[in-house]
Order: structure tokens, then C-alpha cells, then sequence
């Protein structure tokens, strides 16, 4: 019988020695190889990462799945390595960013940097002296205002898009996620024309203003899907007891609700905690500490970046490096909080599973 | 003998419907109402403030605005038409998803169906750190660390293709830094993960039972993912990469550090050093226009504004229709 000359391919069992070394062989030996030839023969090393290294790797672990499973192998084996391979070019960009920004940035970084403001500071000064104390206490209040108008307003547009059962919820969903695609330049132009039709000075108020309009789609979008974790028998549970729907939300699904909420408040955060065009174009850079943000100059850290990375002096870059450092801390840290409280509640509702 | 049914008709689940009876009750929806109809109030805002401070602009100078290819502000009348920036922005994010969408779509994969589920969540974690990064701290990377990178990847793609129309440049000498493939590159950085969390939610929410089937039938996991996998998700993945379009057009700072604005036209030579942004173009003149000029970045702001306004309305419209488990 024809059958029984075919291999026997059983995938679900775990690959045995033999098998795993095979493995083993052919994830470690193209690299090296690739490498030993780009060195021979004075290839581009970028090149031979495409051209010689892919091709073998593929070649590799097709050689590696044919034996395992017969022909169905190549298949298996080249979306592995291809998989991989581009997946792993996303990680190596992203830890290049990190990884420059850490180091460039930790030699400007020192205690003064986090304390000092930028008065008597030019483009020649030496690292010790001057700082982004002032712009960090510009970013909180900026930020600060922005968070105050648009997270109301969100939840608001969150409870809306879920308690309520009008009929206007999906216009109203369609307009919030356009608004969420709106370019961040354009938002400031926006607010620059009320400025120039109002004659109000620009100030920290006109900078939070310009990111008014980007945060609110991101609060209002995570904070919906916060809300509509919460299971709906909740609700009719306290409205079957009589709650009133107002009470019935704030004493039954906020709580309930609450840490994906706040969730929504750091993701909103960290949004437009590094929005640079709006701020250039509503706000008034300053250098000096303002306390104010009603009236005069003030400055956040992308502004601070974005101002320093014009001029080519070594040690302007080492201050914009610097800069980017703390805000990339500052949105590290919303990032870490947002992500401890949303485990929190998915493990919660494991465990009261 | 009575018969009883077997299998009674399982009862549709009653929709309730919710009143508000209490004063409170009214006050509550009300307040609510009309904080989301603000969402209207904004995008008409925008566009109603845009538009009256542009019209004398997009008035004067008429379809050539978008068309024409000119910027002097110094001639009188004055010439302002958008034409290479709108091309530039276009071109650019071309590029960003031609090199997004391919890493994208491997990194989503990766995390629903290769990754051991701690892995794929720290794999996702990662992924949203990228899409965390400030587009500031991005032009920072992109001009100090990634340029000098990829100008030598641009060099060796002329040296090897540079019979490719593309991939010619006029004079090898000039460096290959500032060119449209670089600006590609950084805004694919920024998109890479839009897309991935769009197809990674479609992935997860993919039929098991129909992906094992399809395994089970002797399928390889390349013919899977041909057959069955990008079928029943490609509507969501081209919803995913509209958002990345729409990201990518609206992108400011970071390619203002890395593109060489030219009004120039440059219909498609990637390695050349000049191109288009109209976000960055808005941002490169708006510290020295005055009067009129402004009036014309405004009038660029609202061109700007309309593409991604009708992109993204597209976007999320495909992606909503591929995702109907998020109906309520």
C-alpha cells in the first residue's frame, strides 16, 4: 500500500533529540557563517544580512523542517524565519532608540539638570550649569490644565457612549475616533486662530488648549472600554433595586470601573505629554522658571528638545539628549503605572473567577 | 404519552430599555449628551476657524493651491500652492507602510501565534512603549543615530539598484542623508505599531477551531496564514494600515529633522535629498510668515486636516466593520 511507505508526520508530538539539535544547528550556524563570509570577503554587513544571511537561515530551517514533517515543513519553516527575522528588526529599532537615548542622555543628566532653568545658559555653556527644571514644571502644568478639561469631558463622552441608549452613540463614536486622527500641527493652527481673533497673549493656558482637542479621543476612547468591561448585569442589578441611572453609575460602575479609567487618564497623559508642533506654535518659549501659566513664557520639555536640536554645538545636542531622557522617564512612568493598574484589575477578575 | 421538548429554544436575551424617571436621572443623561456632542462641536470648530482664516487664500489662488508647485511669499501677488509638500507627505507615508506593514504584520503574528503567553506579553508591552515614544524623541534618533544608518543602507541600495528609476539619485555625492527614504523610515517606526495593534486584536479574535482545521488538513503554517488567516483579517489590516496612513500624513516634528523640504518637485526618487511634508512645511515657515503667508499655512492646516479627516474616516470604518465583537 501506498500508505504505509509515507513517512509518519506527527506534529503534535515534542520534537525528540535528534530533532532539537537539528534545530539547535540550524538556528546557530547561518549567523556566524554570514558573518565569516560579509568578513572574507569585505561585503556590506548590512547587506549580507539581507542577501546571504536570510536566504541560508531560510534554506536552514527548510532543510530542518522537511526532515521533521515532509514537505509541509518549507512552509512551517518560512514563516518562522521570516516572522522572526522582521519582528526581531522592529525590537532592534526600538532598543536603538532607547538604548541612545539612555546613553547620550545619561551624560548630560545630574542633579542640577532635574533643579535649574536655562536663564544664563547659551549654546556654549558647559553641562554644569543650567537645567530642565524649568521646562519639567512647564510640561506638569501644561499637561496639568489639559488633563483637567479633557478627562471630564472623556469619561463623560465614555459614559455617554455606554449608559445612554440614544441613538446618536455611533455619529458620535465615528466623530470621536476621526478626532483621534487629527495631526497635532493642526490643532495648534486651531488654537492660533483663536488666538490671533481674541487677542489673548500666548501663554501655558494656549498651550494646553492646543492639546485639548488631542487628548480627549484617546481618554474618551480607553475610558469606553473601561466602562464596558464592567458586566452589564451590575447595572441592572442596582437599577432593579431602584437606583436612579446617575447613582447606579457613579456608586456602582465607577468603582468598578476605576482603574481602567485611570488607565484612560495616564494613556491620554502620556499622548500628548511629547506633543511638540501645537506647543511651538501657541506657546512663548521661555528660559527662565514661570510659575504662572495664565500669563508669560513657559516652557515644556519637547519644546526644550526642539529648540536645542537646531543648533549643532556638541553640548546643545547633549542637553536635547538630556531632555529626552526625563521625558521619556516621564512617560516610562505613566506607561508603568497605566500598565500596573490594568493588570491589576485582569488578575482581580481572574482570581474571582 | 406527553412529550416534553428536548432541547427548549434557548430565549433570546431581553434588551432592556433604560429611562431616566428621577430628575437627577435627566440631569445625568443630559450632562452627558452634551459632552459627547462636543466631539461635533470640535471638528466644527476647527474647520469653521480654518476655513474663515484661509479663505482669502484658498480664494485667491484657487485649485492651484493644492496643484501648483510655487511658495514665494515675496512676489506680489503672492504664489502659494501646496502642490510637492501634499506629494512629499503622500510619498513619505507610502514608504513608511511599505516598510511598516511587512514588520507590522510579523510582529502580530509573532505575539498571537508563536509567543508562549508571557513572551507575547512582554512582546505587546514592547509595542506599545514604541508607539509611546514622543515624535520629538524620535527626529532626536533620526537625525543623530538613524540618519548616518540609513544613509549608508541608501548608498548601498543606489550602488546595487540604482538603475531602478526609484532608487537613482542625480549626483552619488551628496550624502543621501535628508531624502524621503529616510523621513519613510522614521515614520514607519511611528506607525509599525497602529498596525500591529489593529491585526493583533484581529488575529486573537480569529477562529481557533478553523486555523487547527486547517493545520489538521495537512496545511503548513505559510499556507494557513495565505489561505485562511489573511482572508478573514485582511479588511482589518487594511483598516489598520489606513490609520497608519493617516498618522503617517499628520506626522511634524520628526520629519522635519530628517527631510530636506523642497519645493522641488520630487515625483519618486526616494534617495534623493529633498521632498515634502506639509506638517513640517507648516511648522518649517510658520516662525517667519507673516499676514497673508500665515494664512496660507492655515489654509495648508486645513487641507491637511480634511485628507486625514477622510482617511481616518475610512480607516474606521473598515476596521469597525472587522471587528464586529466590539458592537454593543
Amino acid at each position: 500500500m501506498s500508505f504505509s511507505e509515507r513517512p509518519t508526520v506527527q506534529p503534535w508530538r515534542k520534537a525528540n533529540l535528534k530533532r532539537r539539535f537539528e534545530i539547535l544547528l540550524a538556528v546557530a550556524i547561518p549567523l556566524p557563517l554570514t558573518m565569516l563570509f560579509a568578513l572574507l570577503s569585505n561585503f556590506d554587513v548590512n547587506l549580507a544580512l539581507i542577501a546571504v544571511f536570510l536566504p541560508l537561515q531560510l534554506i536552514a530551517a527548510g532543510l530542518v523542517g522537511v526532515r521533521a514533517y515532509g514537505k509541509r515543513g518549507i512552509g512551517d519553516a518560512a514563516l518562522v524565519v521570516i516572522t522572526i527575522f522582521f519582528s526581531t528588526f522592529v525590537l532592534v529599532l526600538l532598543l536603538s532608540v532607547l538604548f541612545s537615548v539612555i546613553v547620550e542622555g545619561g551624560r548630560a543628566i545630574s542633579w542640577q539638570f532635574f533643579s535649574q532653568n536655562n536663564v544664563y545658559v547659551s549654546p556654549t555653556t558647559s553641562l554644569e550649569y543650567g537645567g530642565v527644571g524649568h521646562a519639567i514644571l512647564g510640561t506638569l502644568m501644561v499637561v496639568g490644565l489639559t488633563t483637567l478639561a479633557a478627562v471630564p469631558l472623556g469619561i463623560a463622552m465614555a459614559v455617554y457612549l455606554t449608559q445612554s441608549q440614544s441613538k446618536t452613540r455611533n455619529l458620535v463614536r465615528t466623530f470621536t475616533q476621526a478626532l483621534s486622527g487629527l495631526p497635532s500641527v493642526v490643532s495648534g493652527l486651531f488654537i492660533l486662530t483663536i488666538i490671533e481673533a481674541t487677542q489673548m497673549g500666548r501663554s501655558g493656558f494656549t498651550g494646553a488648549l492646543a492639546l485639548f482637542p488631542l487628548m480627549l479621543p484617546t481618554v474618551a476612547r480607553v475610558a469606553e472600554e473601561a466602562l464596558r468591561l464592567v458586566p452589564v448585569d451590575l447595572r441592572y442589578a442596582a437599577l432593579a433595586l431602584g437606583a436612579p441611572n446617575y447613582r447606579a453609575f457613579f456608586q456602582v460602575i465607577l468603582p468598578a470601573a476605576k482603574s481602567g479609567l485611570m488607565t484612560a487618564l495616564l494613556l491620554g497623559l502620556a499622548r500628548v505629554v511629547g506633543e511638540t508642533a501645537p506647543l511651538i506654535l501657541t506657546m512663548n518659549p521661555s528660559s527662565a522658571t514661570s510659575l504662572n501659566p495664565f500669563d508669560g513664557g513657559m516652557t515644556t520639555l519637547p519644546i526644550y528638545i526642539y529648540n536645542y536640536l537646531a543648533s549643532s554645538y556638541q553640548t546643545s545636542q547633549a542637553r536635547a539628549w538630556g531632555a529626552a531622557l526625563v521625558l521619556l522617564m516621564l512617560v516610562g512612568f505613566l506607561f508603568g503605572l497605566a500598565r500596573i493598574l490594568s493588570k491589576s484589575k485582569t488578575t482581580k477578575k481572574k482570581a474571582s473567577k | 404519552m406527553s412529550q416534553t421538548p428536548v432541547n427548549p429554544p434557548a430565549q433570546e436575551r431581553r434588551k432592556l430599555v433604560i429611562k431616566p424617571l428621577s430628575k437627577g436621572d435627566k440631569w445625568f443623561f443630559r450632562s452627558t449628551s452634551i459632552a459627547a456632542h462636543f466631539a461635533f462641536v470640535l471638528v466644527a470648530l476647527i474647520l469653521g476657524f480654518l476655513l474663515w482664516k484661509s479663505w482669502p487664500v484658498i480664494q485667491g489662488q484657487g485649485f492651484d493651491f493644492v496643484f501648483g508647485s510655487t511658495w514665494d511669499a515675496d512676489s506680489d501677488p503672492m504664489v502659494l500652492q501646496l502642490g510637492p509638500m501634499l506629494w512629499g507627505s503622500l510619498l513619505i507615508a507610502i514608504v513608511g507602510i511599505i516598510i511598516a506593514t511587512p514588520m507590522a504584520l510579523s510582529m502580530a503574528y509573532l505575539i498571537v501565534f508563536m509567543l508562549p503567553n508571557r513572551l507575547a506579553r512582554i512582546a505587546t508591552t514592547l509595542v506599545d512603549l514604541l508607539a509611546a515614544l514622543p515624535s520629538v524623541v524620535l527626529g532626536l534618533w533620526g537625525l543623530l543615530v538613524f540618519t548616518p544608518v540609513a544613509s549608508h543602507w541608501a548608498e548601498v541600495l543606489n550602488s546595487y539598484l540604482g538603475w531602478i528609476p526609484i532608487f537613482g539619485v542625480a549626483d552619488a555625492e551628496n550624502g543621501f542623508m535628508r531624502s524621503p527614504f529616510i523621513a519613510g523610515w522614521i515614520v514607519a517606526v511611528m506607525i509599525v505599531p497602529i498596525i500591529t495593534s489593529v491585526t493583533r486584536e484581529i488575529f486573537s479574535q480569529l477562529d481557533r477551531d478553523l486555523i487547527n482545521g486547517a493545520l489538521a488538513l495537512g496545511g503548513s503554517r505559510l499556507s494557513t496564514f495565505r489561505r485562511v488567516i489573511m482572508p478573514t483579517s485582511s479588511g482589518g489590516v487594511i483598516g489598520g494600515v489606513l490609520l497608519g496612513l493617516g498618522r503617517a500624513i499628520g506626522e511634524t516634528v520628526a520629519i522635519f529633522y530628517v527631510l530636506n523640504l523642497s519645493f522641488d518637485i520630487n515625483w519618486g526618487a526616494l534617495l534623493e535629498p529633498q521632498g515634502g511634508a506639509v506638517a513640517s512645511w507648516i511648522l518649517a515657515r510658520f516662525g517667519e510668515a507673516n499676514g497673508a503667508e500665515k494664512d496660507g499655512l492655515m489654509a495648508a492646516g486645513l487641507v491637511l486636516f480634511v485628507v486625514t479627516l477622510i482617511i481616518n474616516y475610512i480607516a474606521n470604518v473598515i476596521v469597525n466593520r472587522a471587528q464586529p465583537w466590539r458592537k454593543n
